[in-house]
């Protein structure tokens, strides 16, 4: 029954002249878990100015740096979670909480970091599990909207955000109808199973030409606004959702697109291949049958591990295997948890992955580094390393293992609060007679 | 290490043909967890014949014949028990045309060929309380199975266990988040959810009346000409009659404290027993008045906030009601989630500090008692049904992965089978050989 130490510990660090970025704090004496380089046994982390100023076994606590005992502890990396709704939902069945699915199903122009609530109550939750920086990305149609990297701390959206845009997110059409649970209890077309499968053929065909012709007229959009800011040509139309895929279109911003199915990956692969622009997979459930694929077209996946697999006959661990898959093959990866109010379980996902073949050092990797680098951050956070934004957490153990307690979280090199919604429900409830 | 199925040398030496002089099998070497009243035992021996646990501890000698596992290094647990699960149902596990509907049967349509019967056996599954869905106030009766993958429907079926019907209150028979064609269906408020349940028992309790003056009246008039006439049997209300006679237990799904003490207060006044309240998300704010009326609970460990009566849902529910001496279970209610049940049990010792045996319990003799079958598993006991799991690591660590699974001291389950099978080409595939014509 302890929550007591690491709020007490929090709030110590919060009490203090907290104003935080250019206070120095030294957590001394902690195993100190990279993520770039090797795991140093015994040593001490500084923090100053909101960045990693130094790391490592023999480093000098600074004169006038508050210090933080972390024997026995182990200090991480911030866990960076690269795809979720943080910030942008709150409870699912409650149209009026949540931000994550604009109307219509071409949205380029819908923007998660117009949107992020710095008070929901998920981002604490998230946070007091170790999650320091999350991907924002909204959901749905055909062309979603934009992302943006958060960090789990902050009083305005602009104090949240880390960067944006990080991706235009699309998702990849399957042909198959979208899921609507408020449908589901209407009564199903029948037609044979030659019938659907022509329908989703059709449909998959139809959408994607939509996407080309979208790409194509964005393209053009983005060239006419360039030569008409040379002033070679008069200014266009003015066209929001345009003006905002123009630089996807043309290769500036990647392409996050959902594809589960084996046929979906290759289809997106060769769709934005044959485009010239950057794509990386979400979802990737079968991304274990093209491997080759993927690491030759150098495309990143992000990876959801716990889930049922693809088709009754493949193996019982498809996905609990496929990163190690995706390992083995050279491919680049971070696993997510594609969540909001469960993000928190985000170490967990990769340590299903863990027990059945990955690594474990390549495990933490790829839910700290991997998912930085993939989204354009990995010069700012997703290890410990000097310069580096003095994103870290403190823990009792493996933040793999389910037992293991998070007691400090620092972002910008500032001391969280622990305290969350179910934190302060639990001492409510907890000695009601 | 590899789990080997070992046939000793005492089989080796009979003469070919000749039968094995015993059907016992032995798990050696392993670290048993859930071992009865001792909790944990290094190095332990589990002794099975025909399909029971015939001898359990340290030093506990092989008998010549059987065929061992030996699982050296490994962990063994009771087999899991998932206390909510929709596997194996056949489509529709909702009867939604009504709001009491307490006739039908999950056993009726259970599907044996569910994929996921065999994919839960890789995480350890052993039984599971197959339910009806929360569509309804009442909805149908329970099937609790034994995950006998490649066995036919019937064989599914947990014999021994007592019969089971869902109730369910609050936002889903409220139909509070999905829209239904045609005219709304009655209850729309939590207010209407206790009128159908109150609604229903009061019939229940003019049926069983009904019954008895007739039993009484025919016991009365013997083998005269002028027998009473039976009173019309009604399948819905005979069921009912059975919750108020504590024939059936019952299985609620709820989520607010509300709700909880409404059911309690109707269960109290009608006198039936809830036997689970499901879910049971704000257990936590009234796990006095559950431990006082003797109801179990059976929650998740940590979802909460995809509906606005989860919003208040903490993970440190399961602590909070077993340190109020409520049995508390942890279950899936999900295909998926009801691979890794033993990592959420592991989740009740971060979130409130349950101690690992006790968190253990909350995925095998807790939910055995919820669904009345714990005389006959949930734990590792002499007597017990050999239902087990045997894991690479500590089943709470990050790396353990289950290697080998037994229901009845068989074998449905083993990983390196699995994998074997995996490389070996499919007879399908093979191309036939001659002139084949």
């Amino acid at each position: 029954m302890k929550v007591s130490p690491a709020v007490l510990l929090a709030t110590l660090l919060l009490a203090s002249p907290a104003s935080a970025a250019d206070s120095v704090i030294a957590i001394t004496g902690a195993r100190i878990v990279t993520a770039e380089g090797p795991v140093i046994e015994k040593g001490t982390v500084v923090l100053s100015g909101g960045k990693i100023a130094a790391v490592g076994a023999d480093v000098s606590v600074p004169a006038g740096a508050q210090v933080v005992d972390g024997s026995g502890k182990t200090v991480y990396p911030g866990l960076v979670d690269a795809l979720t709704t943080l910030g942008i939902e709150e409870i699912r069945s409650v149209a009026g909480s949540m931000d994550v699915q604009e109307v219509g199903d071409v949205n380029p122009h819908a923007r998660a970091w117009i949107a992020l609530h710095p008070w929901s109550d998920l981002i604490p939750v998230a946070r007091a599990n170790g999650i320091t920086t999350a991907l924002a990305a909204p959901e749905g149609g055909l062309i979603s909207g934009q992302s943006a990297l958060i960090r789990l701390a902050g009083s305005t959206p602009e104090g949240l955000t880390l960067k944006a845009p990080v991706a235009m997110h699309v998702v990849y059409p399957t042909g198959r109808p979208p899921f609507e649970f408020a449908r589901i209890f209407e009564e199903p077309e029948l037609k044979t199973f030659e019938e659907r499968q022509k329908d989703k053929k059709t449909n998959q065909e139809k959408d994607l030409q939509r996407l080309r012709n979208l790409l194509e007229e964005a393209k053009a959009y983005g060239a006419a606004l360039d030569a008409s800011k040379a002033g070679m040509i008069p200014a266009p139309k003015p066209d929001l959702p345009m003006e905002a895929l123009a630089p996807a279109a043309r290769g500036a911003l990647p392409l996050i697109m959902r594809a589960d199915d084996e046929a979906d990956i290759r289809g997106a692969v060769a769709f934005a291949d044959e485009r010239g622009l950057e794509a990386i997979i979400s979802g990737g459930l079968e991304a274990w049958r093209c491997t080759e694929l993927l690491k030759a077209k150098d495309v990143a996946v992000l990876l959801k591990v716990d889930r049922l697999p693809r088709k009754e006959s493949d193996p019982y661990d498809a996905a609990y295997a496929n990163a190690a898959k995706l390992f083995e093959a050279g491919v680049r990866f971070a696993i997510v948890s594609d969540d909001a109010s469960n993000a928190r379980n985000l170490p967990y996902e990769a340590a299903m992955a863990r027990a059945f073949g990955l690594p474990a050092d390549a495990a933490l990797d790829a839910i700290t580094l991997w998912p930085a680098q993939i989204l354009g951050a990995g010069d700012r956070i997703g290890s410990i390393a000097p310069g580096k934004d003095a994103d870290v957490f403190l823990a009792t153990g493996d933040i793999m293992d389910h037992r293991t307690q998070v007691t400090a979280v620092f972002i910008d090199g500032v001391a969280q609060s622990l305290v969350t919604r179910q934190t302060r429900l639990y001492e409510q409830f907890k000695d009601r007679p | 290490m590899r789990t080997k199925l070992i046939a000793l040398v005492f089989a080796a030496a009979l003469p070919a043909g000749a039968e094995a002089p015993s059907n016992a099998l032995a798990i050696v070497g392993a670290t048993l967890l859930g071992v009865g009243p001792q909790g944990t035992v290094e190095k332990g021996t589990i002794v099975v014949r025909d399909g029971k646990i015939v001898a359990v501890g340290k030093g506990v000698a092989v008998p010549p014949g059987a065929s061992v596992i030996d699982a050296s290094g490994r962990f063994v647990t009771p087999g899991i028990i998932d206390a909510h699960s929709h596997t194996a149902v056949e489509d529709g596990v909702n009867e939604c045309t009504d709001a009491i509907t307490a006739e039908v049967r999950i056993a009726d349509v259970l599907d044996h060929a569910d994929i996921n019967i065999y994919r839960e056996l890789a995480g350890g599954v052993t039984a599971a309380n197959v339910l009806h869905g929360s569509c309804n106030s009442i909805g149908g009766q329970n099937a609790v199975i034994k995950m006998r993958w490649g066995k036919g429907p019937e064989d599914l079926v947990f014999k021994e266990a007592p019969r089971g019907i869902k109730f369910a209150l609050g936002e889903n028979p409220k139909r509070s988040n999905f829209r239904v064609p045609g005219e709304r269906r009655y209850p729309g408020t939590r207010m209407g959810v206790e009128a159908t349940i109150r609604g229903a028992f009061d019939q229940a309790r003019a049926y069983k009346r009904e019954w008895e003056e007739y039993e009484k009246k025919a016991r009365a008039t013997g083998v005269r000409k002028d027998k009473p006439v039976p009173p019309r049997r009604d399948l819905r209300l005979e069921e009912l009659k059975d919750v108020l006679d504590g024939k059936v237990l019952v299985h609620a799904h709820c989520y607010r404290s509300d709700e909880i003490l409404m059911l309690i207060h109707v269960a109290e006044e009608f006198g039936f027993k809830v036997r689970t309240f499901q879910h049971v998300l704000e257990g936590y704010k009234v796990a006095s008045e559950i431990a006082k009326h003797g109801a179990g609970a059976s929650s998740f460990s940590d979802w909460w906030a995809y509906k606005l009566e989860a919003y208040d849902a903490i993970p440190y529910n399961a602590a909070i009601m077993a340190s109020h001496g409520v049995n508390v279970s942890l279950n899936s209610d999900s295909d998926e989630l009801a691979r890794r049940l033993y990592w959420e049990a592991a989740k009740a010792v971060k979130y409130g500090g349950v101690s690992e045996a006790e968190a253990l319990k909350m995925v095998t003799l807790n939910p055995a008692w919820q669904l009345g079958i714990d005389k006959h598993v949930g734990s590792i006991e002499v007597g017990k049904d050999a239902d087990l799991a045997i894991f690479s690591a500590h089943p709470f660590a990050p790396d353990a992965r289950v290697e080998t699974t037994l229901v009845d001291g068989t074998v449905y389950f083993d990983r390196a089978k699995d994998l074997a099978a995996r490389s070996k080409p499919s007879p399908l595939a093979e191309t036939p050989k001659g002139g084949g014509r």
